[in-house]
């Protein structure tokens, strides 16, 4: 579902935050990729949401050849995917509702489809009946469960998160983690970068972890999907 | 864990498969286009509505610059009714030596008339152009003292050529033993037209620089709403907005303050002809009603907005053209 063939990422700085990464996520595979700040798993995801093209190497998503993306496709090609920030970036002067109708909207989905899909989404992150809530008036734990359901709304078979949790208490880290294990259970492809050891040990999954743009080690649990 | 155990409740929903997706995608596309442009149609107004004074004062600024070149179209509108009055000014007038009598002007009229390069020719007989006077100069009563009627008989000469031989042709009546006097205003009337010219020309240039400063203050408007509303912007270009989804809202804001700040304009020329209505009707009684006042017509009003609208649009496409060049953060 991800594959990345020596991809090599390199600023007009001249850093190089990426080198000969290859790696690839199945189907349904949930994995986490982890690294010290500026190891480059920003980078990585930035390259899978197609907000920075590689500079040498191959990124496929979906099947689809990113590297070869036209500008004009890069919107339709982020749609196939959902997206998860640290800092959640929902929209403070809109309602719950609204965030999540967001991406339905923007992809044209009929109005009246829109509700029931709202709803649906919402009721997975356990947030049924907030829709009319102003973001403000949420937990930053529930802030975050509205930045999910905002992502899963369009059904993407790719979810990526940066450090979702990295605000979080280890409680709400591990109730957000939960959410992204029964996902990839249903199907999608989650990918997710952060740095918090003992939550990634605990999730017990596969784990990639970066070393100055290298991938260093490719760890995958016994008993592992 | 989880309070409410969202796992348990997890449907299978595999993603739609693409085939799928593409058996439904006319219909549905023409749908989702016409639903998205609702949406932005809607959200754009309730947009300006939500800061009224800040609208307000804009499309105030706006309003006034549409209205002057508006206000100059309309003087310059009046202005060439009158041109065309003066297009008896066009004609030489011959006065022919006093108590020449009746017979003898007949004749005279009679020759001009039958030149090839005159048009028309009208006699005024003494009688004629004492009454003319009289209606005209507002000194009937003091005519009414005079015994003799002191006016000559005079030939209106319509030539059938402009300019230099039309000039020709009046300094060869001159030469006539019955004349006295021509007169040919062609300097005159040429400078009025020429006049009239530069008036109009100004009007356009005035329009046109008028017009740029309207598209200018709507694009910095749109700009600053851009700026404002950036971290939106980026969430909805990370969600997979296209650039027509996030331009179109701002076009239409852009649409709505180039279509209101005209209706304003208008609103201010109305109130221009109201506050000169009184005024003005007493010039042109002074003038005997031989023209009236003309407002704005429907059609032009109708031109205004479409020009604003038009204006707005542009210049929020310019504003947003550079703006989503950018990659979100």
């Amino acid at each position: 579902m991800i594959r990345f063939d020596n991809v090599s990422k390199r600023y007009p700085s001249g850093q190089e935050a990426l080198h000969e990464l290859s790696f690839e996520l199945a189907q349904g595979e949930m994995a986490f990729v982890t690294g010290h700040s500026g190891a480059g798993k920003s980078t990585l995801l930035r390259l899978i949401a197609l907000l920075d093209r590689p500079s040498r190497g191959r990124v496929h998503v979906d099947g689809q050849d990113l590297a070869h993306a036209r500008r004009r496709a890069v919107p339709h090609l982020r749609r196939r995917l959902g997206m998860v920030f640290q800092d959640h970036r929902l929209l403070m002067d809109r309602t719950v509702y609204d965030n999540v109708a967001l991406p339905l909207l923007i992809a044209g989905v009929a109005r009246d489809e829109i509700g029931k899909r709202v709803r649906a989404s919402l009721d997975k992150v356990g947030l049924l009946g907030r829709e009319g809530d102003a973001p403000v008036a949420l937990s930053t734990g529930e802030q975050q469960r509205v930045g999910i359901a905002r992502a899963i709304v369009t059904k993407p078979p790719v979810l990526i998160a940066d450090e979702p949790t990295g605000n979080l208490d280890p409680q709400l880290s591990a109730e957000i983690m939960a959410l992204f294990g029964a996902f990839c259970q249903v199907g999608t492809t989650v990918l997710i970068a952060s740095h918090d050891l003992a939550l990634i040990k605990r999730m017990n999954q596969r784990v990639l972890v970066l070393d100055h743009g290298r991938l260093i080690d490719d760890y995958r649990p016994r008993g592992a999907p | 864990m989880n309070r409410r155990k969202p796992q348990n409740r997890l449907k299978a929903a595999p993603p739609p498969k693409p085939a799928a997706r593409a058996e439904r995608r006319p219909r549905a596309g023409l749908r989702a286009w016409r639903e998205q442009h609702l949406y932005s149609f809607f959200s754009s107004l309730g947009r300006l509505a939500a800061r009224p004074w800040a609208t307000l004062l804009t499309l105030l600024v706006m309003a006034l610059a549409l209205a002057l070149p508006l206000l100059l179209y309309l003087g310059l509108g009046n202005a060439s009714q009158l041109h065309g009055d003066m297009r008896d000014a066009g004609a030489i007038s011959i006065f022919l030596k006093p108590h020449l009598d009746g017979a003898a002007v007949n004749a005279l009229a009679a020759r001009v008339r039958a030149r090839p390069d005159v048009e028309t020719v009208v006699v005024r007989t003494p009688e004629q152009g004492l009454e003319e006077f009289r209606n005209q100069s507002g000194f009937s009563d003091a005519l009414n003292v005079l015994r003799d009627n002191p006016l000559p008989a005079v030939l209106l000469v319509v030539p059938r050529a402009d300019g230099a031989r039309a000039t020709d042709l009046a300094a060869e009546f001159g030469r006539e033993g019955e004349v006295d006097l021509v007169q040919y205003d062609a300097a005159w009337r040429q400078r009025l037209e020429a006049i009239l010219a530069v008036a109009t020309r100004t009007a356009q240039v005035l329009a046109a620089l008028l017009g740029l400063a309207v598209l200018l203050v709507i694009g910095n408007t749109v700009r600053l709403d851009l700026l404002g509303r950036a971290e939106e912007i980026d969430v909805m270009q990370l969600l997979g907005a296209s650039a027509g989804f996030v331009r179109r809202p701002f076009l239409y804001a852009g649409l709505w303050y180039g279509m209101f700040s005209a209706a304003l304009a208008l609103l201010v020329v109305a109130l221009v002809e109201w506050a000169l209505a009184t005024p003005l009707q007493t010039l042109v009684a002074s003038y005997d009603h031989r023209f009236s006042v003309r407002g704005l017509a429907i059609v032009p009003a109708l031109g205004t907005l479409a020009a604003g609208a038009t204006l707005g649009w542009c210049g929020a496409w310019i504003a947003t053209w550079r703006h989503l060049a950018r990659v979100p953060r």
